[in-house]
């Protein structure tokens, strides 16, 4: 037994001698567990859901209390864009827009509101795109009141001073003649007027239609559009819900103004359509393979959702990425967008890539298409585009004021609340047979838009051999 | 390389790092805004081997911002391997040993033949109109036997995958001049992950597929800068500026340097320069502080550090004469001036900070008021400190597009107007203040934001070595006195020390 035991302390003692041998030894790496394998706690987040409140006048606001800082954010969404420009006056929105927050309003000039923001260091800005415009202001809490006054000064009485739309013309113009410099942006410029002919959206700012532009059109088209049903206002910060609602009550109670709504037709995809070339002498083309794909409110917005992913969203692992950049090195940009707007979609596969290998890349994204229609793209490709929706979704709540801004969007777009508490569900649902149904509902090769710019003297193949070409230029 | 999911943008231009700089000015001023001491908030931890880390709770939402950065960039690069920087960032989405393989043992041996084939036909590329072609044509097939070989072994882009996968927003890195940076956003549960991850790949990277994505950044640079003349312009400029400083070099590397960047030389570059001690961590978000330093010892706590070699980097003689270059192109005219001027955390660097607000902060600052606005000559007009970067002396610039018909020439006379103006007349009370506020405001808002913070602690504290340079920049600004500003401008904005690119439109024959 002594034995015995005198051996087991020898060798309790080696053994921690050991461990102890050499303080200074690096220590072992820790093994690498299977970043698979992992397990996480769960997370439980209920984001807050702002209050909702319809002013007599129908002006609808949304509230959301947030005292981390003292900052109040506000932002607002109307129904102007620039679908509803008449024709001949395209650039309209955008310039009515710009001249709002330039042009003055109220009692003040452009530049006093420039120095009183300014000073207050309270930033305004408004912009309105296509279907809508939105307009925000940032500003501290002990500056709520005069910064919000000049705010819906903006939005109920702007001036449009004419020496101020003269200025943000020129400007407009300068941008229109620098357009040109920039490849990339030209490309997507000109993708948009072949991918929207015939629709309002297709109509695209020229120099010739911003200098016909005068104060009365502004003025005609804020009129138009800016009534307090065709607003929602989303209030949020270190403020309570009396508060806001007596601030913006003040501001607004006594606006009763009327006005259309207006309806735009929808784009349709163009049937049969040339391959759309523009002739620039860049070392690098662009090539855009776009469509009209669901609107969000299409049962098909979820599959399409996960299909754009699976094509061209999804970073590194998207079948545009992987094939055009990754396996081939062929491009730094390629990729896939697809935004569910009302009533439609736009969806669009690019990839920028030098002359020598435009017929390549452009074979390349046909084929990648084509694949989807088949469903020929692997299972992990699904389980990974939906995992990674679903898990990202959380990022879409990360502030009180981007939270607020979603439930106002949703109602503007005519869709129910519940369609956020219920996406990452339906996003989870979609199966490959879903996928495959809207590729080829949506991807079908006679209903889309081919359009490249670059210069096809150096290309590896001639355009024609990928259908009837149409020069812009 | 900077990634984002929507469009890919290219990490050379410095101009994001200008921004944190002006951006994150940060300030405790007494009273309400005690409450929101950042300095209080962070906590910092040495770890043995001298990885920095840096960590801030904030429970808005049960996400997380992780940045780690290290102190090396294309400043680093050596002559003849400008881009090394730039390219080693991207290969390092390729994987680790046990990330993104089947079979590591497997693919090691493809990967050694690869690295020799490569070096091979490179070398004899090397030798240009003297290159043998037929062995060039040779070697380059065999090259392409052996990648596909390779392919065999590899699993694609697994990082992103797995950072997708898990949820990610704003997977990105991007490689600046003084800085390299890898960055996510991931749900708070996630942190292991990260861990896991990270640790890894600044042990073990593997740089598989190197000869292919060699060519992807050629890619980049082509739609970067071969295809957009104003960019190409400013790289211009930049080697023109600088004639010694590596600043004069460009972050993606000349197109034969990266043509050659090799392997071997970038995994010397990794050794060197990934250490744990040459490494910044800030993580902000929710979090729980101790659990979470717990969980970066863990994996971070056994990477083994080594002495960082000293190395003198060329200072920049001063420039006694102005310099003037131009680019003709077909686009239209732009225009960039620069001064050289000394870097952080020298007081004139506050100074020109102050200086870079007034002249093009906002709409109703001095440039913009009086060349977009009075004298309409300008579509835009900005001055920005701190370009490229700020390790190093650096430059204060001005950059701007005339407006149609107007003149680069004309624009740049009206700019110098601008700039004798701060050497005659004192700054009023009144501006300045309002630039005060401006920070002030903004330090607010930098607040309400993980990515934000976390950027921001963890830029400072690589560059400077101490990340309250942030929280006590407000309190040097209020220093900045009207003298200040017109003694900086005497000294530093004169011709001498003056450089000037105008991109000029090439005229059609």
């Amino acid at each position: 037994m002594k034995r015995t035991l005198a051996l087991s302390l020898v060798i309790l003692l080696i053994s921690t001698g050991l461990c102890l041998a050499d303080p200074a030894e690096t220590p072992k790496p820790p093994s690498w567990p299977d970043p698979d394998r992992l397990s996480y706690e769960e997370i439980k987040f209920s984001p807050p859901k702002p209050e909702r409140v319809v002013l007599e006048n129908g002006l609808t606001v949304y509230f959301l209390e947030d005292r981390e800082l003292p900052l109040v954010n506000i932002s607002f969404i109307v129904g102007a864009g620039s679908v509803f420009e008449p024709p001949g006056k395209e650039g309209l929105a955008e310039m009515t827009g710009d001249v709002m927050r330039t042009g003055g309003a109220g009692k003040l000039s452009g530049d006093q509101i420039d120095e009183e923001l300014e000073s207050l260091a309270a930033p305004v800005s408004i912009s309105l795109g296509m279907e809508y415009g939105t307009g925000s202001l940032s500003v501290l809490k002990k500056d709520l009141n005069p910064a919000f006054k000049i705010f819906a000064d903006i939005i109920r009485h702007p001036a449009f001073d004419e020496a101020k739309l003269e200025q943000e013309k020129n400007l407009k113009i300068e941008e229109l003649r620098r357009v040109f410099d920039k490849p990339q942006r030209l490309a997507f410029r000109e993708y948009k007027r072949a991918i929207y002919a015939g629709n309002p959206r297709g109509r695209l700012p020229e120099i010739a239609s911003i200098e016909k532009m005068d104060r009365e059109d502004l003025a005609a088209f804020h009129k138009a559009h800016f009534f307090p049903r065709n607003l929602r206002v989303a209030v949020t910060g270190d403020l309570s819900k009396q508060e806001a609602l007596e601030l913006i009550g003040r501001h607004f109670d006594d606006w009763d103004e009327e006005g259309d709504f207006g309806t735009v037709p929808l784009p349709k995809p163009q049937e049969n359509a040339p391959l759309y070339y523009y002739e620039k002498k860049v070392p690098q083309s662009t090539v855009i393979i776009g469509t009209i794909g669901p609107g969000k409110e299409s049962p098909d917005f979820y599959p399409f959702t996960v299909l754009d992913y699976i094509l061209g969203s999804g970073g590194f692992r998207s079948r545009i990425f992987q094939e055009i950049r990754s396996n081939r090195g062929l491009a730094y940009s390629a990729g896939s967008f697809y935004d569910g707007r009302q009533g439609y979609g736009s969806f669009g596969a690019y990839a920028m890539t030098k002359s020598e290998s435009t017929g390549q890349v452009l074979t390349l994204m046909e084929g990648i298409l084509k694949d989807a229609q088949d469903s020929r793209f692997p299972a992990q490709d699904l389980h990974l585009a939906k995992r990674s929706i679903v898990n990202s979704y959380i990022f879409s709540f990360t502030s009180s004021h981007m939270i607020a801004f979603q439930h106002m969007i949703l109602e503007f777009q005519g869709l129910p609340t519940k369609f956020l508490t219920e996406y990452p569900a339906k996003i989870d649902a979609v199966s490959r047979e879903d996928v495959m149904k809207v590729a080829e509902k949506y991807l079908d090769p006679k209903r889309r838009t081919i359009f490249v710019l670059g210069d096809q003297g150096k290309f590896d193949e001639p355009l024609k051999s990928f259908g009837e070409v149409k020069r812009v230029k | 390389m900077n990634r984002s999911r929507k469009g890919l943008k290219a990490s050379s231009f410095r101009c994001v790092t200008l921004l944190l700089l002006v951006a994150a000015l940060f300030t405790i001023t007494p009273g309400a805004l005690q409450a929101y001491n950042l300095e209080d908030r962070v906590q910092r931890t040495t770890l043995e081997n001298g990885l920095r880390v840096l960590l801030v709770e904030r429970h808005t939402s049960p996400t997380v911002s992780l940045y780690i950065r290290h102190l090396v960039g294309a400043v680093d690069d050596g002559e003849g391997k400008t881009g090394a920087a730039h390219l080693l960032e991207h290969m390092l989405f390729k994987g680790t040993s046990t990330i993104g393989t089947k079979n590591f043992k497997e693919e090691e041996r493809v990967l050694k033949k690869i690295r020799e084939t490569g070096t091979a036909l490179d070398r004899e590329r090397m030798k240009g109109a003297r290159a043998d072609e037929a062995e060039v044509k040779r070697l380059a097939k065999e090259l392409k036997e052996l990648q596909s070989e390779a392919k065999e072994w590899v699993v694609e882009n697994e990082i992103d995958r797995l950072y997708s996968e898990n949820g990610a927003a704003d997977l990105n890195a991007s490689t600046g001049q003084d800085v390299t940076t890898y960055k996510v956003s991931l749900p708070a549960n996630r942190i292991e992950l990260w861990a896991r991850i990270e640790a890894d790949r600044m042990t073990n990277p593997v740089l598989r597929e190197f000869y292919t994505e060699r060519d992807v950044v050629i890619e980049e640079r082509r739609q970067t800068y071969e295809s957009v003349p104003s960019r190409k312009l400013m790289e211009l400029f930049l080697a023109t500026a600088f004639t010694a400083s590596p600043y004069r070099r460009p972050i993606i590397g000349w197109p034969s340097d990266i043509s050659f960047l090799a392997p071997d030389y970038l995994e010397a570059f990794f050794k060197q320069y990934h250490s744990p001690n040459n490494t910044v961590i800030a993580i902000v978000g929710d979090i729980n502080t101790a659990k979470t330093l717990e969980m970066v010892k863990k994996y971070f706590g056994p990477i083994p550090s080594h002495e960082l070699a000293a190395h003198h980097v060329t200072e920049e003689p001063a420039q006694s004469g102005e310099k003037r270059t131009e680019l003709v192109a077909e686009a239209n005219p732009y225009l960039a001036i620069g001064w050289h001027k000394p870097t952080l955390p020298s007081f004139e660097d506050y100074v020109f900070d102050v200086i870079e607000a007034l002249l093009s902060k906002g709409r109703t600052s001095r440039l913009h008021r009086s060349i977009v606005q009075g004298k309409q000559i300008a579509e835009d007009v900005s001055a920005a400190n701190g370009m490229p970067a700020a390790r190093y002396p650096n430059l204060f610039m001005v950059t701007g597009t005339p407006r149609h018909p107007h003149t680069a020439e004309e624009l740049e006379q009206a700019v110098y107007e601008e700039i004798d103006n701060l050497k005659k007349e004192p700054v009023k009370k009144q501006e300045l203040e309002k630039i005060i506020n401006q920070l002030r405001a903004e330090f607010i808002r930098d607040l309400s934001s993980n990515s934000g913070l976390a950027s921001r602690l963890s830029y400072y504290e690589i560059i400077t070595g101490d990340y309250r340079y942030m929280t006590r920049y407000i309190q040097m600004i209020e220093k900045v006195t009207p003298k200040d500003i017109m003694e900086a401008a005497k000294k530093y904005l004169v011709e001498e020390n003056r450089t000037v690119a105008v991109l000029v439109k090439k005229e059609k024959p």
